[in-house]
């Protein structure tokens, strides 16, 4: 089975893409002159230029009931989760075609390729995750928020009150939705990487589809205002929301997940892996021929 | 450890290094990129095949130094990638029994953005060594590739020399009980070369195999007792260098032949110029067997002749030859007036025609591609003038086999040796 032949081919390669990962942080954090600082800032700027364009452009406003520093922070949050997700979907794309030089001229496991990307991205997630961490710590604990609803405010659909930032228990949750996630991106990963290996175009293709996702998902607007407009669809299909939302959940509010949307993320996750890596297996044996 | 591509099940175990059955290597050629996607899928056959291997047999015995030679094209490095397991087989199948490590190009399996260390430790991660394996050997890796700062640097960075002398420090020093080497040592200086040879000698001393890749017969034959000799994806013929090395030999003379005279029979588009009274209308170069050729061994016999016809009255022509290498060094220049009993041929009429040659006893040039160019002067008045002029009038190449002498000609020598001591005295002599 293509799962049971990943992990044998991760596990017996690990110095390899320890060796990858390892490469790559360093490539990023200590090669530029404020690396690490990128990846917070990096965030921070889409985060400022959406909201701009959002509020300011569009008039939308994310909620009455929630203070702006607590919204900055919601919005934080889905954009390093896209970030991670994104991050794995276009590297992996031309990731084969890039390293064409080791594929095709020495016995190289290329099955690596995606997983070091993967890694690597998660990693930077979990960096933005602290930083939203810090966030939660001040804005929950250091300078409270105060409750700014309006009195007599009705919820919308799907609207939820005023909550105060919170660590909880539900923290314990997140490694289980780090693992989905990674898996999930990562079986997109495998399938896309061998789609444009053998079909340049996807590169070009998969660029405009992640866009387009991107704003199919509730990061810079609560997901209410889809369900307000009857667009509820678009947010019930997409597994990228339903993490968004568990992440929030957990990290912000101390939420649980739900069973359901977990049991869903879990079926989804792991279809995406199965079917990534079969395929990719599938044409890995030709992958010198086809460079 | 013993790793085995292709399909098929393990057969019987082997005492081979690598044992290939009935190997075959077809790419498809697809019309249109998206036929790759429908073959993969749905196994359509939008291609055409090309097969670059075909039924290949080949044992290679533990601890042999195996040499393979075939001109580009033969299918020498879509053997090996088959060999070292990069491709799989369309047919056939590969067993291979220990670790191989693989100098196949310049540059192959570097990541041009590493640094010269990261690709260190990347090339034994992939080599399958642990992190404890790397340390124990990164220094000698290092060491013995003398790069200096340079091993700090990104490899894109690198001059060639330098990319073959990383890429030959991991392969030598990762122990590997197979090394297969592509060519590549033919670039690097010389003191480079004499350490890759020292190690080589070493590593095959050890009881290691070596199998040696090239299209140079001569160096082939330096290296290894055994050769295998493809062409057209096939094995054309197997056995001792001295074997081999005779079919090659006369393979090569056709096939070189065939090539330069090619080149020739279109117009040439190398200069021409001169006064035209005389023309020759004939250059030819002519083996021992006075037969046409563009190929002539080292030390063996060689003509040059010509054909001349004269239009107009001239006063004193004189035929002469240049001989260049490739690169225009120019290496010998004579004619036939310039000798110590000159050939004066005096006033040519309208109507006169004849032949010019020069016999040479022995081809002094080692191993290279040469050509000629023509000077027909006229030499009656202050300085020469050029009747007929033709640079590049013939290109040939030089084999040699023997590779008796090293450097750009051959000087017939006698080398002796003189030993005196406690156990007597000798003499050695040695001729050629």
């Amino acid at each position: 089975m293509s799962l049971a032949r990943l992990y044998r081919s991760l596990r017996r390669h690990a110095p390899l893409v320890w060796n990858f990962v390892d490469k790559d942080l360093k490539g990023r954090y200590v090669g530029s002159t404020a690396g690490f600082f990128w990846s917070l800032v990096n965030p921070l700027l889409s985060l400022a230029t959406y909201t701009f364009v959002f509020n300011f452009v569009l008039q939308s406003r994310w909620s009455d009931v929630q203070p702006a520093s607590q919204v900055v922070l919601v919005m934080y949050l889905g954009i390093v989760t896209w970030g991670c997700h994104a991050e794995i979907l276009t590297r992996s794309t031309g990731t084969l075609v890039e390293n064409g030089n080791l594929i095709r001229k020495v016995v190289f496991p290329s099955e690596i390729l995606p997983a070091f990307i993967s890694l690597s991205a998660l990693v930077n997630l979990l960096i933005g995750m602290a930083f939203v961490g810090l966030g939660v710590l001040f804005l929950g604990y250091i300078s409270p928020l105060a409750d700014p609803t309006p009195p007599g405010w009705v919820p919308a659909p799907g609207e939820r009150g005023f909550e105060s930032l919170r660590f909880g228990l539900s923290l314990c949750s997140v490694p289980l939705l780090l693992a989905l996630h990674v898996c999930f991106s990562a079986g997109l990963g495998y399938l896309i990487a061998t789609l444009n290996l053998l079909v340049r175009d996807v590169g070009h293709f998969s660029s405009a589809l992640i866009t387009i996702w991107m704003f199919g998902t509730p990061i810079f607007y609560p997901e209410s205002m889809v369900r307000e407009r009857g667009y509820g669809w678009v947010v019930d299909l997409n597994p990228m929301a339903w993490l968004v939302d568990a992440y929030r959940g957990a990290i912000l509010f101390g939420h649980w997940p739900e069973p359901l949307v977990l049991a869903k993320l879990a079926l989804v996750a792991l279809a995406c892996l199965l079917l990534g890596t079969r395929f990719f297996f599938k044409a890995q044996h030709r992958f010198a021929d086809f460079l | 450890m013993s790793t085995q591509h292709g399909a098929g099940s393990a057969g019987r175990e082997r005492s081979s290094a690598i044992y290939a059955e009935d190997l075959s290597k077809c790419y498809r050629i697809y019309r249109k990129p998206i036929h790759r996607l429908w073959d993969v899928l749905l196994n359509s056959r939008s291609y055409e095949e090309f097969w670059a291997v075909r039924n290949v047999y080949l044992e290679i015995p533990h601890g042999s130094t195996v040499g393979i030679i075939g001109e580009n094209g033969a299918g020498k490095s879509s053997l090996l990638k088959l060999l070292t397991g990069i491709t799989t087989p369309t047919t056939g199948r590969v067993e291979v029994q220990g670790r191989i490590a693989s100098l196949l190009e310049l540059g192959a399996g570097f990541h041009p953005e590493f640094t010269g260390r990261e690709n260190i430790r990347l090339n034994c991660a992939i080599l399958g060594m642990t992190p404890e394996e790397t340390a124990e050997r990164f220094q000698r890796i290092v060491d013995f590739s003398e790069l200096g700062d340079f091993i700090n640097r990104p490899v894109k960075t690198y001059s060639s020399g330098m990319y073959v002398r990383l890429g030959f420090s991991v392969a030598a020093t990762v122990d590997p009980d197979i090394l297969i080497i592509d060519e590549a040592l033919s670039v690097g200086d010389e003191h480079f070369r004499g350490k890759c040879t020292n190690r080589l000698n070493e590593i095959r001393e050890q009881g290691k195999t070596v199998v040696f890749v090239s299209h140079d017969m001569g160096a082939v034959k330096s290296m290894c007792k055994w050769v295998v000799l493809m062409d057209q994806g096939r094995i054309l013929e197997q056995g001792t260098a001295e074997q081999v090395a005779d079919t090659y030999l006369k393979r090569a003379k056709a096939r070189g032949n065939e090539r330069l005279s090619m080149v020739h029979r279109g117009k040439s588009e190398y200069p021409r110029w001169g006064s035209g009274e005389v023309e020759v209308t004939h250059f030819e170069m002519l083996d021992e067997h006075r037969s046409p050729t563009h190929m002539v061994q080292t030390g063996r016999p060689y003509s040059i002749r010509m054909m001349w016809k004269a239009h107009r009255e001239c006063a004193n022509p004189v035929f002469g030859v240049g001989l260049y290498r490739t690169d225009g060094t120019y290496l010998n220049g004579s004619n036939h007036q310039w000798r110590q009993q000159p050939i004066e041929l005096q006033r040519v009429v309208p109507g006169d025609e004849g032949e010019v040659e020069i016999f040479v006893e022995r081809m002094p040039l080692n191993h290279g591609q040469y050509y000629l160019t023509l000077f027909l002067y006229d030499h009656s008045k202050a300085s020469p003038t050029a009747i007929d002029h033709r640079e590049h009038v013939l290109t040939f190449e030089v084999l040699d086999v023997d590779r008796a002498q090293h450097g750009l000609i051959q000087v017939p020598s006698r080398w002796t040796l003189a030993r005196r001591g406690p156990s007597g005295t000798s003499e050695l002599e040695s001729q050629r």
